[in-house]
């Protein structure tokens, strides 16, 4: 067979939406992650009792544990995992570095630090809010862009080489949590008791109105990422290839960055700084999906959301009855994952 | 009227009265180029001589300090981005992307600028990129990883993206680097035939001269950010202008088969 003939066989072979069945498996382990996250609990629910309650027709005990404790619990680990896995995937993007995630990069940190500092400065010593708690998002979203900004600064002078980028992330966010945990023990006592929320990030405290505002960021991000999602795939290019092809580089890397801090900002403000989930979500992505973007940004976010509902259901499960923070288990499975990616891109490049 | 004649026909190509560099170091000032349209310019001199700075400043990558980049006597930092990178398209030295992007996929993306900004690509889109691939010959291995092409393959694949972007007016910055002298010369044929069967305008930087004499149309000879000598190549290729661009001894002579001139190195005089 002559080799244009094979080249054709290829193609055909290789049909431009190969993607959808492998997200359409994605949906379904999400589906099933989440049903396992609701039916999981001290008290199990068994699907037989779960679904009547899903549908309003259950005991009042299942409806009760159900619908107040159990699916914001869930929803929140979504949302914020999605979030995440977004700012991730647009972070990665934005650097044109696979090793880039808001949790690397010192943003998830930056943003945590920027909720505890509120906390701290607008506590009175009756230990209430002097301010309206709805200022705490605008906060944590200050924390995530100012060390968004330092870290862009960093790198945006000369070439900073990918692994570079990565270490000024580092030091940058061991600087965030240093301030954080200085905001805890100077704070008020009774903060201190969520020093592992801000820390570690955790979903166990999880109301509707965290799953709502969580939700009303993402809600306004994901169509704005869909929006960049060509432009996303002419940023694959380097710097000059991608300019002569006609997109605004700077302009989209700083969208693409603002992006990322809001989507942060947004699950950081109400589970805290869960770590690698960013980093691992738009990775895995990349290995089921292909390099498009459009397919990238619906298997980041569910990838995302699954991690953290994982997550969750194995802090409740393996380590019952101790509360151990969600961002425990994200980072329990990111860190070594994170060792994986750093050790093939160095392989690549030797 | 006289700048007018420069550039002659649409789609000519000029910096006039312009500076540029890096940071506060003026790679070249008070500079007037032209490139004329329809035809191969080859920009050489030795290193460091501003040849690639040349070619970004008149593609407005890189901002001018003075003077202005014009494209068919129009400015082209005044086009807005997509339309400059519809008239202008654009290769520089060293392009990257991911390993596992197919050739086709990265074809498809030298169509970025002629697609409506939400829209799926069209069928146009489809046409002017199986085009572009039948063109620089990587048809058959549209679908293969680029991280896996030859570097013969993986160059043409780059330039198959930059005609796909179907701009009257291509850049290059050393195609030929890294390429062996078969890839070279296949890469600077197809360059020309492009050039001349579409009626192109083609400025491109080149390390080699013979393949700049043999290949180009026109060629401009730069030191220090100066022209030494610029025009047709029977009238510039010369043992003077060579010797004193490059700083070398040499000789020039005749292919009689192509009729191109073609030089032979001797020494170097010191003063390069």
């Amino acid at each position: 067979m002559s080799a244009i003939m094979q080249g054709a066989a290829d193609r055909s072979a290789m049909p431009r939406h190969a993607s959808a069945p492998m997200l359409g498996l994605v949906a379904a382990v999400l589906l099933a992650a989440m049903l396992a996250g609701l039916s999981m609990g001290s008290s199990p629910m068994p699907l037989e009792r779960l679904l009547p309650a899903l549908i309003g027709q259950g005991s009042a005990t299942d409806m009760l544990i159900l619908w107040t404790l159990r699916a914001p619990r869930v929803l929140l680990a979504g949302v914020a995992g999605a979030s995440l896995g977004l700012a991730g995937l647009v972070l990665q993007r934005a650097t044109r570095n696979a090793l880039a995630a808001p949790s690397v990069l010192g943003v998830t940190d930056g943003a945590a630090l920027g909720a505890v500092a509120f906390l701290f400065l607008f506590t009175d010593p009756a230990n209430m809010l002097t301010v309206s708690i709805y200022w705490q998002p605008v906060a944590t979203a200050l924390g995530a862009a100012f060390f968004a900004m330092l870290v862009a600064l960093l790198a945006g002078r000369g070439n900073v080489g990918p692994v570079s980028l990565i270490l000024y992330g580092f030091a940058l966010g061991a600087l965030a949590r240093a301030g954080v945990t200085l905001f805890i023990v100077a704070g008020p006592v009774y903060r201190a008791s969520q020093a592992a929320i801000w820390l570690a990030g955790s979903v166990h405290e999880a109301r509707w109105s965290d799953v709502a505002a969580t939700g009303l960021v993402l809600s306004i991000c994901l169509p704005a990422v869909v929006l960049m999602a060509r432009r996303m795939d002419q940023l694959l290019l380097d710097d000059n290839s991608a300019m002569a092809t006609g997109v605004a580089v700077r302009r989209s890397q700083f969208m693409l960055m603002g992006l990322s801090v809001v989507l942060t900002a947004g699950a950081v403000s109400f589970v805290g700084a869960i770590g690698f989930v960013g980093l691992v979500a738009p990775h895995a992505a990349r290995l089921l999906l292909g390099l498009r973007a459009l397919p990238l940004i619906a298997g980041s976010a569910m990838l995302g959301a699954l991690a953290v509902i994982a997550a969750d259901i194995v802090v409740r499960y393996g380590f019952a009855p101790l509360e151990v923070p969600t961002g425990a288990a994200t980072a329990l499975l990111g860190a070594p994952y994170f060792l994986f990616i750093l050790f093939r891109a160095r392989q690549n490049h030797a | 009227m006289l700048e007018r004649t420069l550039t002659g026909l649409r789609n000519g190509l000029e910096l006039r009265g312009a500076a540029a560099g890096y940071g506060s170091r003026l790679v070249f000032e008070g500079l007037d180029l032209a490139i004329a349209s329809g035809r191969v310019t080859a920009l050489c001199g030795p290193n460091g001589c501003g040849k690639s700075t040349m070619l970004r400043a008149m593609r407005a990558m890189l901002p001018l300090s003075a003077g202005a980049a014009l494209v068919d006597d129009g400015s082209v930092d005044a086009l807005p981005v997509r339309e400059r990178a519809r008239r202008i398209a654009m290769l520089s030295q060293n392009p990257s992307a991911p390993d596992e992007m197919t050739v086709e996929d990265l074809v498809r993306l030298g169509r970025y600028a002629h697609r409506k900004r939400f829209a799926p690509a069209g069928p146009g889109d489809r046409q002017a990129a199986d085009a572009a691939m039948a063109a620089a010959g990587v048809d058959d291995i549209a679908a293969r990883p680029i991280g896996s092409l030859s570097g013969g393959q993986l160059q043409r694949a780059w330039i198959a993206m930059v005609i796909a972007q179907a701009a009257p007016v291509i850049l290059l910055d050393e195609p030929t680097n890294h390429l062996d002298i078969a890839h070279a010369l296949e890469t600077l044929d197809l360059v020309a035939r492009l050039c001349h069967r579409e009626a192109r305008t083609v400025a491109v930087v080149l390390h080699d001269l013979n393949l700049a004499a043999r290949h180009a149309d026109d060629i401009v000879f730069l030191r220090q950010g100066r022209i030494v000598a610029q025009g047709p190549v029977a009238q510039t290729f010369t043992r003077d202008v060579i010797s004193s661009v490059f700083g070398i001894e040499c000789r020039v002579l005749s292919d009689e088969e192509t009729g191109r001139p073609f030089c032979i190195p001797v020494r170097a005089t010191g003063h390069g």
